[in-house]
């Protein structure tokens, strides 16, 4: 059974590993063997007789071809109503496919599912909202991803992703060491501007552990200041973990379920370890998704709730305005038109819909409601995993026209995006299609126009 | 005096002359230099794509292409290098004014040395896709705690070493901290101090009319300012000068270094909030860079100048 060294059906646990793949430019090498890796069907088909359940079956068997999720689906609206980007096809001729064939499918099958799974589906669930019969068309994507990812059909980065999960519990190569001294680079970077402003690690008993996303600590570690900073001016007595501080879970996207439970097992860890009052989790919306939504499931916790309560920065940002803790000065609310992007996985999938409009009301004058909005938003068009993958970038620029389109409606040029996947597509989307907006996470927002208590302003010269 | 120099490359011809310096000063202070290049993440998800310094074209990162881009930059640095060996090159990826600020701290930097590289070249930077952000220069200048001397043009006396140093004085708290750099450059290298101090009057452009007398007490002020908070600094200084100008800071300070002939601006670099409108006109030290004929050190903090 020929199993390449890249891509194969072993999962990435030494660094080893991880390097290997790291040094296969484009994963050229990786897909090359993709081309000859076989099927296990036997373990494939024991593997879905084993997990696939009731629920599954019963929505591939009511689906009743209605149609009704076509024009929800991004993807079919970006490419011409294209019939092939119909949600409940594109699962039927996939998933439904291979139970039917009880497994007996080959290897180009298996391609096409990965192609399907990933660059026509963000997993956003928009199509669910929308079926008459509720079927969640997400969900068996990600049931897909898992199958997929089994046999080792999954794009490059995703295994790349998932080894970094495994090794080094964040999606990203950071080590505790490398993670405690950006916490530390960050304190003496803001000594002057923001005085007093730290960041405690490892305490116990807090109010607040929080958590990030490992871009924050790796590319933007002023993300990690700026929190710091509005904790401080909130008053709030909070810590971050050392070990067990990452979010996110690339893990989750793959369908990775053994790094899915490794790593947020981390953070359960930090969690048991430091007993905080609560969790707050970084501008992210997977990460949401994974650690507080999906997370105790995979770590088997039968309340299917985090050991601490777990909450989104948002609800955190909205319980300080509406307490007070966080005041802002009228002055400096944003005048110009603004709208914000409605996160899928925090907003449609986590019920947080209002929370953002609470915010908009505190901090801006004229803000813009996308159309549609709140739980009917669509998908930025990067989601699943979909921004950080090279293979299918052409299809995810195609797919970003639906979010360009929305936003250029409001008439709005600044767009609040607290999510990092969604900052990222809009990011890019105003590279790919020039539309003059800006885009911001409310970190940056809220600190410049927060009021900041006497003794905690700069001493000026 | 710089026991660990920096040479924070584009890996571009407009770190030459930067190029030039960084290892004229290695050579004459007998420092370890680090030529250090970032290659810009530009964006596209969290894929690690970077552009191509050379090509300007977007590459996938990975350990043999950074490897190929540190052999490159021995190839550009060849020449300086036969002369000065003793430095490391290093290209590594992410967002270069997180990564240049990182490698600093972590080693302890003595001295960063910069190219100033126009708007243009950043235009297409992740700098500018972060948020409100200003340029990587910006970013490097406010967060370092060694001198950041950046180098558009070469020292117009190369040759001859310095004759006059320049300290443009805002009277901040950073500007003491340059003030101790100046004072201390100057008397090493045995050179003219100015201290000079530009009264901002470009409000006047927003119909902020002022009297001329208004004008006159200001500086006036300001003259009597430098007097206090540097003239004890300047008692071992041979050679100084203080002169208080009028008009837009950055002209005024290009202006007077032009007059006198200075080889080096030394001033502190502090927004402290930046704001965006600001930031993309860019602050008063960038455009100094921009339009000096000599390079720019900007200090803003005492740590490294303390014990030079």
């Amino acid at each position: 059974m020929p199993e390449g060294i890249l891509c194969n059906k072993k999962t990435v646990d030494t660094k080893e590993q991880l390097d290997a793949l790291l040094a296969d430019k484009n994963g050229q090498q990786y897909y090359e063997e993709m081309n000859s890796l076989d099927v296990d069907t036997d373990a494939l088909w024991a593997s879905i007789q084993k997990t696939c359940k009731s629920r599954i079956k019963t929505w591939l068997e009511i689906c009743a071809h209605c149609g009704l999720c076509a024009d929800s689906c991004f993807y079919y609206l970006a490419n011409n109503k294209d019939p092939k980007q119909v949600p409940a096809y594109k699962i039927h001729s996939t998933l439904g496919e291979m139970i039917k064939r009880k497994g007996r499918v080959d290897n180009a099958f298996m391609q096409m599912c990965m192609e399907t799974a990933f660059a026509k589906c963000t997993c956003c669930t928009r199509c669910g909202v929308y079926c008459p019969l509720g079927i969640d068309m997400a969900m068996m994507f990600g049931y897909l991803r898992g199958l997929l990812f089994s046999q080792g059909f999954t794009p490059w980065e995703m295994k790349i992703g998932t080894g970094m999960h495994r090794i080094y519990r964040a999606q990203m190569d950071i080590t505790t060491e490398d993670w405690v001294d950006t916490c530390q680079w960050m304190e003496e970077e803001y000594e002057d501007d923001w005085p007093g402003m730290k960041i405690p690690i490892d305490v116990e008993n807090a109010d607040i552990m929080y958590t990030v996303n490992a871009r924050e600590p790796k590319h933007y570690p002023e993300d990690l200041a700026e929190a710091a900073r509005l904790f401080q001016i909130a008053g709030e007595n909070w810590t971050v973990p050392s070990q067990g501080w990452e979010e996110t879970s690339l893990a989750m996207f793959a369908g990775d379920w053994g790094a899915c439970k490794l790593q947020v097992e981390s953070v359960y860890g930090a969690m048991e370890r430091l007993k905080p009052k609560r969790m707050v989790v970084t501008e992210c919306g997977h990460a949401y998704r994974a650690t507080v939504i999906e997370g105790p499931y995979w770590a088997g916790i039968k309340s299917g709730q985090t050991p601490v309560e777990s909450i989104h920065y948002v609800e955190w940002v909205a319980e300080a305005l509406r307490t007070g803790k966080l005041k802002i000065d009228p002055a400096k609310k944003i005048k110009e038109p603004v709208t914000y992007q409605d996160s899928c996985n925090y907003i449609r999938n986590a019920g947080l819909a209002n929370i953002p409009r609470e915010i908009m009301s505190y901090i801006a004058e004229d803000f813009r409601e996308m159309k549609p909005c709140r739980e009917h938003n669509f998908c930025c068009g990067g989601g699943g995993g979909l921004n950080g993958i090279g293979l299918y970038r052409k299809q995810r620029n195609v797919g970003l026209k639906v979010k360009r389109d929305q936003i250029l409606e409001t008439g709005a040029k600044l767009v609040i995006a607290p999510c990092h996947n969604c900052w990222d597509a809009i990011r890019d989307l105003e590279e790919v299609y020039r539309i003059g907006i800006r885009w911001s996470f409310l970190k940056p927002i809220l600190l410049s126009m927060v009021e900041v208590p006497e003794h905690l302003k700069p001493m000026d010269e | 005096m710089f026991k660990k120099i920096m040479f924070a490359t584009t890996a571009s011809p407009s770190c030459d002359h930067a190029a030039r310096v960084a290892f004229n000063m290695a050579e004459n202070y007998d420092s370890d230099l680090s030529v250090f290049h970032v290659l810009g993440i530009p964006s596209q998800g969290y894929s690690m794509d970077v552009i191509d310094s050379r090509t300007g074209e977007r590459v996938s990162y990975d350990k043999d292409y950074a490897q190929w881009v540190v052999e490159e930059m021995k190839n550009t640095y060849a020449k300086l290098m036969e002369k000065y060996s003793n430095c490391t090159l290093e290209a590594l990826p992410g967002v270069p004014h997180t990564e240049i600020s990182r490698y600093a701290r972590k080693n302890n930097i003595d001295l960063i040395v910069m190219g100033a590289s126009s708007k243009d070249e950043e235009s297409e930077s992740p700098a500018v896709h972060r948020k409100f952000a200003g340029s990587t220069l910006q970013a490097v200048a406010k967060s370092a705690r060694c001198p950041v001397l950046v180098v558009g043009r070469p020292a117009a006396s190369f040759w001859g070493g310095f004759s006059n140093i320049v300290f443009a004085t805002d009277f901040s708290k950073s500007a003491d901290s340059a003030f101790m750099f100046a004072r201390k450059i100057s008397k090493a290298l045995g050179c003219k101090l100015h201290v000079f101090h530009a009264f901002d009057i470009s409000g006047m452009h927003a119909g902020k009319i002022m009297e001329q007398y208004e004008i006159e007490d200001k500086m006036r002020a300001a003259r009597e300012k430098i007097r206090s908070k540097y003239l004890p600094g300047l008692r071992d200084i041979d050679d100084y000068e203080i002169a208080v100008w009028e008009g837009i800071p950055y002209v005024e300070i290009v202006k007077y270094t032009r007059e006198n002939y200075a080889d080096l601006i030394v001033m502190a670099h502090h927004t402290r909030e930046p704001d965006s409108e600001k930031v993309k006109l860019g602050s008063t030290l960038e455009q100094v860079v921009l339009r000096a004929t000599c390079p720019v050190a900007s200090v803003n903090r005492p740590d490294k100048i303390k014990d030079m």
